[in-house]
């Protein structure tokens, strides 16, 4: 007996070393890791702060002795022809995210919907091909949508970018809404049903409640995705007002200078958008998480 | 409070038949359990009334409407689900005023409802809770205010008690008895429980395969199984069934064992033996009506104990008979032994005679 009592407490202590050592480790690599992503963003930051010389200076200065703000005051400023393309090329981003995000959500809701609740013949069939697209290379696509938008007269229109953006990003908004609905019990449906809602009532009522983190999860992606996009807006359009945030900042480039600090404030201003998109939506994907109020 | 009628209720789902001509009358205020193993179509049923999937043929009655193609909430019902359905999203206050606030009643009229329901069932302190915070019993109270709050037609309940634990489910089971005779509601209640059913119905509707086996009351249903699946279905533990051989030799009918004895049986249980179909007969009986002895007595037959399982109340004896398991109730204070040699006596009024051919309940003219 004594040995036992004198034994188990000594393994128990072990074992708990055993996942400190662990938990330490984890946290040294999570370290590394914030430092490999959040050094880049940092450099960025800082270049954007500096002086057109400073940010050339060799050794580099981590932090500027001087910073400044002027690359922002000169995006920011509506006179200047910087500023004008700077704001327009925002604009047009946000324009087409927007528009991309809001039909994607539009469209992937009832199909998801459907895909989860409703057995009709070649079901799988068609989720399939829906998921098709995602298999493929996004270059691939390049050249036959560019004719296919030429032959339709898109263009050099933003609908061409709304289009292609909604090819893309909608199997795989229809895919992650899919999985939200299938864990969402139909009972509840059935339930509100039978307490006097149509079937249209107990969806919007009942069901898309539950699946708002679903919807802003996939709101989120849509959006992140067009903002992002980068060969398909410099393919399909060429006019200079048309053009968004990832193709315009290439302006920045010329022949024989780069205003690197220029450069750097109009990224940091395109990740804005993003980080603060995240920053407030971030409590529905924890909730997306640890949902699980239903009995199964 | 209504009556509800099924009249040749058929329910296929491609080339399988879901629920198969199914009849039955649930009179006002009735309690109805349909019972049977999972797959049995007694879901299937009760969401054909409901009207959450549509028939395929045959007529529902609630009423004195033909329900058939009404929506469900146009059918002036309520349904407890087993997983309970609560929205998760609203507080137990919202749930239960979610059926009244879909009929659009006035804001007053629903307050008054909801905090009655909530009063009769004991659960005002929980009205500003979320279902996530409540027990398990606390959200099976909570669906079923949300089927009362309304005063619908007809309460369909399906296995409500199966996801408590069996303590729980012990006294649930009479608050929902006690709920019936308060109200007297009419009530179409799913189990696969047979003691559930036993317990609380007025009549239970026995179903496998998709058909309705046998709709009757419990004791009915007890005392008179109208085949061998029923008869092992119902009761616990389950009635023992075994094979035999009948044979006439001398204008005297017996019943042979595989061991080789035989058993002569009464005039009425004779006459029932002349109905089989082959000589193959399957002798049924319950627990407590077999009597086991420790030497032969004129009437038993030779059988062996297998296992001994003492419940405190009750010692159950299994025994070896003609390759079938046989439970017999003994008092506790007889001491058997497993693998020693017993006798047991079949009570001649109590005992179940089906034919071995087609399994039904073998009858006296």
């Amino acid at each position: 007996m004594s040995t036992l009592a004198e034994t188990a407490p000594r393994g128990r202590t072990r074992r708990r070393m055993r996942i400190d050592g662990w938990r330490w480790s984890g946290r040294i690599f999570l370290v590394f890791m914030l430092l490999y992503t959040a050094l880049p963003m940092i450099w960025m930051l800082s270049t954007s702060i500096k002086s057109g010389f400073a940010a050339t200076q060799f050794p580099p200065q981590w932090w500027p002795d001087e910073p400044t703000l002027a690359s922002y005051q000169k995006l920011l400023d509506p006179q200047n022809s910087v500023g004008q393309d700077f704001l327009r090329f925002f604009w047009n981003s946000l324009f087409v995210s927007t528009v991309t995000t809001i039909l994607s959500v539009i469209v992937a809701v009832p199909a998801a919907y459907a895909f989860s609740r409703f057995r009709f013949p070649g079901r799988n069939f068609l989720f399939f091909t829906v998921l098709l697209r995602n298999m493929f290379p996004a270059v691939i696509f390049l050249v036959p949508l560019f004719i296919l938008m030429r032959a339709i007269g898109l263009v050099n229109t933003h609908g061409s970018l709304v289009l292609t953006y909604l090819t893309f990003g909608l199997p795989l908004a229809i895919w992650l809404l899919k999985g939200f609905y299938d864990n969402i019990p139909v009972q509840l449906e059935q339930a509100a049903r039978i307490d006097g809602a149509t079937r249209f009532q107990a969806f919007i009522l009942i069901v898309m409640p539950l699946s708002t983190p679903g919807i802003i999860a996939t709101a989120i992606y849509s959006f992140i995705g067009a903002w992002n996009e980068y060969i398909y807006a410099y393919t399909f359009l060429s006019k200079n007002e048309q053009l968004t945030l990832p193709v315009g900042i290439q302006r920045f480039f010329s022949e024989n200078t780069t205003d690197f600090p220029g450069l750097m404030a109009a990224s940091f201003m395109m990740s804005v958008p993003v980080v603060v998109l995240f920053l407030v939506l971030q409590r529905y994907f924890v909730r997306a998480l640890t949902e699980g109020a239903v009995k199964h | 409070m209504a009556h509800v009628v099924l009249k040749d209720l058929v329910k296929t789902y491609g080339g399988f038949k879901a629920v198969n001509d199914v009849s039955l009358t649930v009179n006002d205020g009735e309690f109805v359990a349909l019972v049977g193993p999972s797959g049995c179509g007694k879901t299937t049923t009760l969401n054909l009334v409901a009207g959450l999937i549509p028939v395929t043929s045959g007529d529902i009655v609630i009423g004195d409407r033909v329900v058939n193609d009404l929506d469900p909430k146009d059918r002036d019902i309520a349904m407890v689900f087993q997983n309970y359905a609560l929205y998760p999203q609203k507080s137990v206050y919202k749930n239960l005023a979610f059926p009244l606030q879909m009929r659009k009643l006035p804001g007053d009229e629903i307050d008054r409802k909801v905090k009655e329901a909530a009063r009769v069932l004991d659960m005002t302190h929980l009205l500003e809770r979320k279902p996530r915070e409540l027990s398990g019993g606390q959200q099976q109270r909570v669906a079923l205010g949300r089927a009362l709050v309304r005063d619908p037609a007809v309460f369909l309940m399906d296995e409500p008690l199966s996801n408590l634990d069996a303590k729980l489910r012990v006294q649930m089971r009479s608050e929902i008895k006690r709920f019936h005779q308060d109200l007297k509601a009419t009530i179409i209640y799913v189990t696969h429980d047979q003691l559930e059913a036993v317990t609380m119905a007025d009549k239970m509707a026995v179903m496998n395969g998709g058909y309705l086996l046998q709709y009757d009351s419990p004791a009915q249903v007890f005392a008179h199984p109208v085949n061998m699946f029923v008869a092992s279905f119902i009761g616990s533990p389950a009635m023992s069934l075994i094979p035999l051989e009948a044979s006439t030799a001398n204008g005297n009918t017996v019943l042979t064992g595989a061991e080789g004895w035989s058993l002569e049986l009464s005039p009425r249980n004779v006459q029932k033996v002349a109905g089989a179909t082959t000589g193959k007969v399957v002798l049924g009986a319950r627990h407590s009506t077999i009597k086991l002895h420790k030497s032969a007595v004129p009437g038993s037959v030779p059988a062996r104990a297998y296992t001994v399982e003492p419940t405190g109340d009750v010692t159950f004896v299994q025994a070896l008979l003609s390759g079938a398991i046989v439970n017999i109730s003994v008092s506790p204070n007889m001491a058997v032994a497993p693998d020693e040699q017993i006798w047991l006596e079949f009570d001649q009024e109590r005992l179940h005679l089906f034919d071995g051919e087609t399994e039904t309940a073998l009858k006296a003219d």
